[in-house]
């Protein structure tokens, strides 16, 4: 397949039309249909119906859609980044952060693009999943890590990219920092800090086990809720991957372990900006242990 | 493959005299590795590779890893593409005990601008066994050529191996006799 033959494939897929199509591309007609013909032949198949009046795609044009035109931006993302490197426009990233996914995992990744793009605004957002995919949808996030636990729409795309379990988070001097780890049976008697974006741990816990847990709502940030924990008022049960700051401890829930796969998503078919494209393929190249 | 000659896939392999499209792709490590820099310091030599669970690919990287020595020799950097993702580039790279970079071409993107990619014909994908959706992190079924480009410090392809044969490779010899002319012209 060849970069010009590909372009000229999602173009013709945005405009339907093959006259205003190789316009935009900057191309004569015979020369572009030539090199839809071309790709066609490669692919094994019309990928567009031609009728007088109706240009559409076949079946087998629109499978491969999506494909092409992640695989246009990647090469258009590769160039442009390696391109906004030397002209240093100012670049931004945007991350939305699900309920209790802390930036902690993904630190070394936005840093690695902060270096490469100087100038970077880098900006994480977090909120309940539906809010992050509405602004994601409008264009207001560039892309989002998002708990299994939620409501996809078919025009994100998304890649698994850790799993993290629950913690207990307690103040030092309490009970059950002698355990190596924590019970449900353990939490019986226990006031358990719950908020919007502690990620749910607690609700999760009580319905796994059906015990009725002592909750104390306590909805705003995370710092606010490990503030409360230092002043005595109860445990929080968080993400392995937040970093808790000394005093606090933290102990390993077991029993049951509450796992829980985070996905990185964006917005299928929309080309990124530089930084944010080359953040979302750090994050895939990777594994993250 | 047959099919992929005939279709004169050949020709659309960036040719000698062309300039290598620039790119930056993250590195086995979590690093963001631009071409650019690379050039800086002397010419590049940019290898596609299928993936570690193919065993011609297998090869050619431990054939690459003893001949490194040879090609820093000879002033070159070398860079090693695969589509894989989910640290396989690492994976790759470990198990050859390989000092050269190995970059994931996420969704085939460089793979595309240099012409060397192709769509696995239906009738083959029940064969391979990989599981390249979760492996490439894309279920679109394109693969890259094998195919070796020997970049002169300017970014211009100075000599190059594409071959749709997927069982046939360029020879470490043949690469750095092409970086050590390279050498003697500048």
């Amino acid at each position: 397949m060849e970069l010009a033959q590909v372009r000229y494939f999602v173009t013709l897929c945005r405009t339907l039309n093959f006259t205003r199509a190789a316009t935009q591309c900057n191309v004569t007609q015979p020369a572009f249909t030539r090199a839809i013909q071309k790709l066609e032949t490669e692919l094994g198949g019309p990928l567009l119906f031609r009728e007088r009046n109706l240009t559409q795609l076949t079946e087998l044009g629109r499978s491969v859609r999506p494909h092409l035109e992640a695989m246009l931006d990647a090469a258009d993302a590769a160039r442009d980044l390696a391109a906004a490197r030397s002209t240093r426009l100012p670049a931004s990233l945007k991350i939305g952060l699900g309920p209790g996914i802390g930036a902690a995992s993904i630190a070394g990744a936005v840093s690695e693009v902060a270096n490469a793009l100087p100038g970077a605004n880098i900006h994480f957002e977090e909120s309940g999943p539906a809010a992050l995919i509405e602004a994601m949808l409008n264009d207001m996030l560039d892309c989002a890590l998002l708990p299994e636990f939620c409501d996809l729409p078919d025009r994100l795309n998304r890649w698994p990219m850790y799993t993290d379990r629950a913690v207990a988070v307690l103040p030092p001097d309490h009970e059950l920092v002698k355990q190596n780890a924590v019970t449900a049976r353990d939490l019986l008697d226990q006031t358990l800090l719950a908020g919007e974006y502690c990620g749910g741990f607690s609700v999760r816990l009580a319905a796994a086990t059906g015990f009725s847990l002592r909750l104390q709502r306590c909805n705003g940030p995370t710092s606010q809720m490990l503030d409360l924990v230092a002043a005595g008022l109860g445990i929080a049960l968080l993400s392995d991957r937040l970093r808790v700051a000394a005093p606090l401890t933290t102990r390993p829930l077991h029993d049951p372990e509450l796992p829980r796969q985070i996905l990185l998503t964006v917005v299928a078919g929309r080309p990124l900006n530089p930084a944010a494209a080359s953040f979302v393929k750090l994050c895939r190249a990777q594994k993250f242990v | 493959m047959a099919e992929l000659g005939k279709n004169g896939f050949m020709n659309q392999v960036l040719p000698q005299g062309a300039v290598f499209p620039d790119f930056m792709l993250p590195s086995a490590e979590g690093r963001l590795v631009s071409l650019t820099r690379k050039l800086a310091r002397g010419p590049v030599i940019v290898s596609f590779f299928r993936g570690e669970w193919c065993p011609f690919c297998r090869l050619m990287l431990n054939a690459l890893t003893e001949a490194l020595p040879e090609i820093e020799a000879a002033g070159a950097t070398l860079l090693a593409l695969t589509p894989e993702t989910g640290g396989l580039a690492l994976t790759m790279k470990e198990y050859h005990g390989a000092r050269f970079e190995v970059l994931s071409d996420v969704d085939c993107g460089v793979g595309l601008a240099a012409g060397v990619v192709f769509r696995i014909p239906k009738l083959y994908r029940g064969m391979l066994r990989p599981d390249f959706a979760e492996r490439h992190g894309n279920a679109g079924w394109f693969l890259p050529v094998p195919a070796t480009f020997v970049l002169s410090q300017d970014g211009v392809v100075a000599w190059r191996f594409a071959e749709v044969d997927f069982s046939r490779r360029a020879e470490p010899a043949e690469i750095i006799a092409a970086v050590r002319s390279l050498g003697a012209r500048v």
